[in-house]
C-alpha cells in the first residue's frame, strides 16, 4: 500500500492522463445528473412547492392541469370527504409577460397560478386582485419586487409584490396570485380556456396527520363517482408529461457512461498490472502477499478517482455559474455531485477489479527469470 | 501489419476491453443522438409537415402553437397584408381522448381551415380528409380506419383515414382535421369558452412574394404578429435550442473522452512495448513501418469499436421511448464513425512519436527499456 501511494507521488505523470479522462467522465456523469436535476426542478417546482398530499383533477383530465376543470358541484363532493377546509381551488394559465425594459417583442414566459393554500415560501391568505408573487427565477429576466407587468395579449396588469424559491412549472417561472386574478387574466387571455365562475383547474386536499393519503384520494374518488382523479402529490409530479420518460432515459445514460468508467479503469491498470509483473514478483519473492499488492492497485484506483471526482466537481461547478440563466437547465446541488463521485469510485474499483486475477497469478520464480 | 495483427491476437483481454470501452462510447453517442432527433422531431414534426410556408403566430405565443391566439382583429390585419396568395386559420389543442374504445390517452389536434394552408404536405398511408369527422395521424401512433372520441363525450367522432410520417407535435400524437371539427372539439372540451380563435394563421405568399418578404411585410404590419417561415417557425420553438444545447454539451465530453481513451491505452502499449520496438529497429525495421502498424492497429480497434457500437444500437434504434419514435441515422452514424477514427489515430500521434524517437543505438545500452 506504501509502495503504490509513493509510486503516486513520486511519478504522478504515469496517472496524469488516467485521471484526465476519468475526470472528464465524472464531468459528464455529473452534467448528465446536473441537466436531469435541472429539468426535473424546472418542469415540477410548482407541484412539490405545494403543502397538500392531495391533488384532484376532473376524471377526464388525463392527469393534465391545463385540461383538467372542477366545477363547484364536484368541489362539494370533495369537500364533502375531506372537510371544508381542507380542499383547496389551484387553476394556471401560461401567458407571455411583458416587462418593463425589455423590447416589445421580448416576451418573458410565465405560467400564472391561482392558489388558495399558499405554497411553500408563501404564508396567508392569496393577495389582492391583481397582485402576485414571482418566482425567484424569473430575476434573471428583470422582474422587480413593485414592478408591474403586462401578462398575455389582453395586456392583464400584475403587479409583483414579493419572490419564492424553487416553484418552476414545465420550465417556465411562475407567478402566484388568487384565484379571482387567475380567472381574470384567464378569461382575458385565454377564451378558449376559460373557466367559469367558481371552476377550478384542480383542488389540493390536505389529510389530517395520521391519515391515509391513499385512502382519502380513494374516497374522494368514489364520492364523485369517477368525475375525479385523485392523485398523490409524486404521482402528480411523475404524472407531468416527460418527467417518468425523462428520468428513466438520463438514469440509462447515467448507468452506462459508469460503465464506460469501469472499462476505461479496468483497461488503465490491466495495462499498468502487465507493466508491474516482473516487480510484482519479485515483491511476493521478498514476502510481499498477493492481497497488499492488490490493496496497492486499489488504492491507487481510489486515489486517482477521488482526484478525477474532485476535478470533475470542480468543472461542474464552474460550469454552473458559467452558464447563463435560462440557456441550458444545469443544476449542480451538492448530492448530485456527491453521488457521481461515488459512482465514479465505485467503478474505478469494480474496474481494477479486473487486475486482480493476474496479481493473483503472478508466479515469482517465473516474474524474476523473465528478466528484471 | 503482420505483427500487429498478431499482438492483437496474443492480448485479447487488453485489446477487447479497449474495443468494448469505444464501443460502449459509440452505443452512449448513437442512442443520444437517435434520442435528440427524436426529440426535436417529436416537438416540431407537426410544423414541419404542416403546408403553410409562412406562419404567424401572436407576439405573446413565444412561437408555439399552444401559447398563441390570433385575435379577429390581427386575423384581418395579417390577410390584407400584400403578396398574400392563401390564408388560413390553424388551431392547437392538446385533448383527452379514446382510440377505439382503448383507455385514454393525449392527443394534440391541429385544426386547418384550408389545406393549402395547414394540412399535412406529405401522407406515407392513406388520404387527406374530404370531408367532417376525417383526420389524418401521425404515422407510428394511428393506424388508418382507427375511431377517435373525445373523453369529454360530445364533440367530433373522428376517423383517421391519412397518415403521416414525423407529424407529431410537443411529443404527443397528433390528428390533422377540419377547422369546423377542430372548434366543435374545443367546445366539447370546455363548455366555459366563448369563442374558439385560432392558434396561428398559415400564409401561402402569391407569385413573385417570397416567404422572407411576406414575413417581413406581415411582421411590419402589427406589432402583434410573429410571422416566420415554416423552417424558421421549426428551428426557432422554444424547446428546440434547449434541447440541442444540452445534447451538444453531452456530445462533446464524449467526444473528448473517445479519443483520450484510445490515446492513453497505445501510449501505455507503446512504452512497455518500447524494448521490443528498439530491437525491431536495430535489426532494421523502419520506423515507418512501425508507426503505420501502430496506426493500423489503431483503426482496427477503433472500426470494430465502433462497429460493435452500431450493432448494439441498432436494436434500440427501432423502439420507441414512451411516445418518441427513435429511428437509424445512417448519416449520424457516419459522421460519428468518421469522427471517432480521425481523433482515434490523432490521439494516436504521441504514440507515434515515441516511435519515431526510438534510437536503434539504446539497444546496445539497454535504453530502450525505459
Amino acid at each position: 500500500m506504501r509502495l503504490a501511494l509513493r509510486e503516486l507521488h513520486r511519478r504522478p505523470g504515469r496517472f496524469v492522463l488516467a485521471t484526465a479522462i476519468l475526470a472528464l467522465l465524472a464531468l459528464l456523469l455529473m452534467v448528465l445528473g446536473g441537466l436531469l436535476d435541472g429539468l426535473t426542478a424546472g418542469s415540477t417546482g410548482a407541484l412539490r412547492a405545494q403543502r397538500a398530499a392531495l391533488i384532484v383533477y376532473s376524471g377526464d383530465a388525463k392527469e393534465s392541469l391545463a385540461r383538467s376543470r372542477v366545477t363547484p358541484s364536484v368541489r362539494s363532493k370533495v369537500q364533502a370527504v375531506a372537510g371544508a377546509g381542507n380542499a383547496a381551488g389551484l387553476g394556471s394559465v401560461q401567458l407571455g409577460a411583458r416587462v418593463p425594459g425589455r423590447g416589445p417583442r421580448e416576451l418573458v414566459p410565465t405560467v400564472l397560478f391561482g392558489y388558495e393554500l399558499a405554497p411553500k415560501g408563501l404564508t396567508g391568505a392569496p393577495p389582492g386582485q391583481g397582485r402576485v408573487y414571482a418566482d425567484s427565477s424569473l430575476r434573471a429576466d428583470g422582474v422587480r419586487e413593485g414592478q408591474t407587468i403586462l401578462l398575455g395579449p389582453a395586456r392583464s396588469p400584475v403587479k409583483i409584490i414579493g419572490f419564492l424559491d424553487g416553484s418552476r412549472f414545465e420550465g417556465q417561472g411562475t407567478l402566484w396570485g388568487s384565484l379571482e386574478t387567475w380567472r381574470a387574466v384567464q378569461a382575458a387571455n385565454r377564451p378558449n380556456e376559460r373557466a367559469g365562475p367558481g371552476v377550478d383547474q384542480a383542488l389540493l386536499v390536505r389529510v389530517a396527520s395520521g391519515g391515509s393519503a391513499t385512502s382519502v384520494a380513494a374516497a374522494i374518488d368514489r364520492a364523485t363517482s369517477g368525475e375525479t382523479k385523485t392523485l398523490t402529490l409524486e404521482e402528480a409530479i411523475q404524472a407531468l408529461p416527460g418527467v417518468s420518460a425523462q428520468q428513466t432515459t438520463f438514469n440509462q445514460i447515467i448507468g452506462i457512461t459508469a460503465a464506460v468508467a469501469v472499462l476505461v479503469v479496468a483497461l488503465f491498470f490491466a495495462l499498468i498490472t502487465v507493466e508491474r509483473i516482473g516487480l510484482y514478483g519479485v515483491l511476493k519473492a521478498l514476502g510481499a502477499g498477493s492481497v497488499t499488492l492488490f490493496a496497492g492497485v486499489l488504492a491507487q484506483a481510489l486515489a486517482v478517482a477521488l482526484a478525477a471526482a474532485t476535478i470533475g466537481a470542480a468543472a461542474s461547478l464552474a460550469l454552473a455559474a458559467a452558464l447563463p440563466p435560462d440557456s441550458i437547465p444545469f443544476v449542480a446541488s451538492a448530492g448530485r455531485l456527491l453521488s457521481s463521485a461515488a459512482y465514479l469510485v465505485i467503478a474505478a474499483l469494480i474496474g481494477c477489479a479486473f487486475s486482480l486475477r493476474r496479481v493473483l497469478r503472478v508466479d515469482p520464480a517465473a516474474a524474476i527469470g523473465s528478466g528484471i | 501489419m503482420f505483427l500487429a495483427l498478431r499482438e492483437i491476437r496474443r492480448a485479447k483481454l487488453r485489446f477487447g476491453l479497449l474495443v468494448a470501452a469505444i464501443a460502449l462510447l459509440v452505443f452512449l453517442i448513437l442512442a443520444q443522438q437517435a434520442l435528440q432527433n427524436g426529440l426535436i422531431t417529436s416537438f416540431i414534426g407537426a410544423i414541419e409537415r404542416q403546408s403553410a410556408p409562412v406562419l404567424v403566430y401572436s407576439v405573446d405565443g413565444q412561437r408555439t402553437l399552444q401559447g398563441s391566439l390570433i385575435t379577429p382583429a390581427l386575423q384581418n390585419t395579417i390577410e390584407h397584408v400584400a403578396g398574400i396568395a392563401e390564408a388560413g386559420r390553424i388551431g392547437q389543442g392538446t385533448f383527452t381522448v379514446s382510440v377505439d374504445g382503448a383507455p385514454q390517452s393525449d392527443a394534440a389536434l391541429i385544426g386547418y381551415e384550408r389545406a393549402g394552408v395547414g394540412a399535412p404536405d406529405r401522407l406515407s398511408a392513406g388520404r387527406m380528409p374530404d370531408g367532417p369527422g376525417e383526420a389524418v395521424g401521425s404515422a407510428g401512433e394511428f393506424s388508418l380506419g382507427e375511431t377517435v372520441r373525445l373523453a369529454a363525450g360530445g364533440g367530433p367522432r373522428l376517423r383517421v383515414v391519412g397518415l403521416s410520417p414525423d407529424a407529431q407535435i410537443q411529443v404527443t400524437p397528433t390528428l390533422f382535421l377540419s377547422w369546423p371539427d377542430y372548434v366543435a372539439a374545443s367546445r366539447a372540451a370546455n363548455p366555459d369558452a366563448k369563442t374558439v380563435l385560432p392558434s396561428a394563421i398559415g400564409v401561402r405568399p402569391a407569385e413573385g412574394t417570397s416567404a422572407q418578404t411576406l414575413v417581413r411585410r406581415i411582421d411590419a404590419a402589427s406589432p402583434e404578429a410573429d410571422a416566420l417561415t415554416r423552417d424558421q417557425a421549426a428551428q426557432k420553438s422554444p424547446g428546440v435550442n434547449a434541447v440541442r444545447s444540452s445534447f451538444g454539451l453531452i456530445f462533446l465530453l464524449f467526444a473528448l473522452v473517445a479519443p483520450l481513451v484510445t490515446g492513453l491505452f497505445f501510449l501505455i502499449i507503446t512504452l512497455q512495448k518500447s524494448r521490443a520496438l528498439t530491437l525491431l529497429r536495430a535489426i532494421g525495421a523502419p520506423a515507418g513501418a512501425l508507426v503505420r502498424a501502430l496506426l493500423a492497429q489503431v483503426a482496427m480497434l477503433t472500426g470494430a469499436g465502433v462497429a460493435i457500437g452500431t450493432l448494439m444500437f441498432l436494436p434500440l434504434s427501432q423502439a420507441e421511448v414512451g411516445t418518441l419514435q427513435l429511428s437509424f441515422d445512417g448519416r449520424a452514424v457516419l459522421f460519428w464513425a468518421v469522427l471517432l477514427m480521425a481523433l482515434a489515430l490523432a490521439s494516436a500521434s504521441v504514440a507515434a512519436r515515441r516511435v519515431l524517437a526510438i534510437d536503434p543505438l539504446e539497444v546496445t545500452t539497454g535504453g530502450g527499456a525505459r
